[in-house]
């Protein structure tokens, strides 16, 4: 692996100054490796000459912004990553989920991937006939993730762990199913995710949805510092319903943060979390 | 020097040579060791248990933001970049793979580099690819201390022999030679 160009810890933090005056975006608390490297490679991607030159562009260019925001957020992962997870979802969330009440369940994917979290899900409902018996949301930091996860559009580099993973879920059909074969590009069957609810938010989650019934919120917490893991810990806190599910992560934790008291935990292997009723 | 934290980096044919590592060291062991082996990336259990059977200080897998202590070991988890971050932490990440690896023994090494400088001794061991290499010359360019295990002991080789081609290594040693060093090593601690 080579690096062309290293960004310092000065010039990491005068990126993120930049952000703040001219947009308002927070990054002051995410983890300084993963940012820094992010940077690197938004720098060496784009050719630009340096710090600097990202900022300059950064600063006069708001179409580039937009760019930038889905660039620094990480947005690899995989279908069912951790398929034990997804069982448990099918298995025994989704069957307590639905039971009683007359309006339909919300469910909140609200770490900002590039849409397989969402689309796992999906597929899941489908494969139950439940569809169009919740309400799906799924946050985004950026117009142009919302606008790539509708496409369907995921990395085609990921498709042999996509299938095993599909595989090691015990799903009722094949994975291939799910989406088609264009030129070595794969695209997921977009009807799956129609009726999902998009919000935009800013680093912070300062403007959560309420009343919902099952998060998942993995591995997101893992590029912040445990100051905004905190913050947006107890914004989403508030948004689940008591008895409502909280997904994080398989390391990460709840431990260590102020959130920990609302919630007992549930499945240690999958960290998923029960919200206390009181 | 004075040593504030050890690293190795594995693949095939490293995990006995990681096991007699480990079990040479005493529950003394001054340093932390972070351990940035290949694994598969679907198994996330069984693999700590197994370093932990004959070893000589405690091997965990991290959490996210994690505080390093002396005398533990800390084993990258599967499908988890393993990054140490600045205040001596572990801070994971779920970004591409990097040499095909996730964890990738580049991006462990190039952070631990950054964050402990010349108190950092870097060790590579047997592996089929290229991961760790680069990280390994970041190590040495920042100061720190590397060591290669000799090729010739290795069961593969790429690993070791793509390390030498790349930087200078300060000893190329054998297991033994590896673990001799380990058991003698200074600290920063009072």
């Amino acid at each position: 692996m080579i690096i062309r160009y290293e960004v310092g810890i000065v010039e990491t933090r005068n990126v993120i100054k930049s952000i703040l005056d001219t947009y308002g975006y927070d990054f002051r608390d995410y983890a300084l490796t993963s940012f820094k490297r992010r940077l690197e490679q938004i720098i060496m991607n784009n050719g630009f000459k340096d710090a600097d030159g990202l900022i300059s562009r950064l600063t006069t260019n708001k179409d580039y912004f937009e760019t930038f925001l889905h660039e620094i957020t990480p947005e690899t992962t995989e279908m069912f990553r951790d398929p034990s997870l997804w069982r448990t979802v099918r298995d025994e969330l989704l069957p307590d989920l639905m039971k009683g009440g007359s309006t339909k369940p919300k469910l909140w994917v609200a770490a900002f991937d590039s849409g397989e979290e969402l689309y796992s899900l999906a597929i899941i409902l489908k494969e139950l006939g439940l569809l169009s018996e919740v309400q799906l949301y799924a946050s985004a930091i950026s117009d142009k993730a919302i606008e790539k996860i509708k496409s369907g559009r995921i990395d085609s580099k990921e498709l042999e762990v996509n299938d095993a993973n599909y595989l090691r879920f015990i799903g009722k059909r094949n994975f291939s199913d799910y989406y088609k074969n264009d030129n070595g590009q794969i695209i997921l069957d977009s009807s799956l995710i129609q009726g999902v609810n998009f919000i935009k938010l800013n680093t912070v989650y300062d403007n959560v949805p309420g009343g919902i019934k099952l998060i998942l919120f993995r591995n997101q917490m893992i590029y912040y510092n445990q100051i905004l893991q905190d913050k947006v810990l107890n914004q989403i806190t508030n948004s689940v319903v008591p008895g409502g599910y909280l997904a994080i992560g398989a390391k990460e934790t709840l431990e260590n943060t102020t959130t920990s008291t609302k919630f007992t935990l549930f499945n240690d292997l999958d960290k998923i979390y029960k919200k206390k009723t009181n | 020097m004075n040593y504030k934290a050890v690293i190795i980096g594995g693949s095939a044919g490293s995990f006995q040579v990681i096991t007699r590592i480990l079990h040479s060291l005493p529950p003394t062991f001054p340093l932390p060791v972070l351990l940035s082996l290949h694994r598969l990336k679907h198994i996330r259990s069984g693999f700590v248990e197994a370093l932990s059977i004959k070893a000589g200080i405690p091997i965990v897998e991290p959490f996210d933001k994690e505080q390093i202590k002396p005398g533990k070991a800390y084993l990258a988890p599967a499908n988890y970049h393993m990054y140490i971050e600045l205040g001596n932490k572990i801070a994971l990440s779920t970004e591409e793979s990097v040499n095909h690896s996730r964890p990738s023994i580049d991006l462990s090494f190039i952070t631990a580099a950054q964050v402990y400088r010349e108190k950092l001794v870097g060790i590579i061991l047997s592996g089929a690819n290229r991961d760790g290499a680069y990280g390994l010359k970041k190590i040495k360019d920042l100061g720190g201390t590397i060591i290669v295990q000799d090729p010739a002991e290795c069961q593969v080789k790429t690993m070791t022999e793509a390390s030498l081609k790349l930087t200078k290594a300060d000893y190329i040693f054998s297991t033994q030679e590896i673990i001799k060093f380990l058991q003698n090593i200074k600290t920063t601690a009072p």
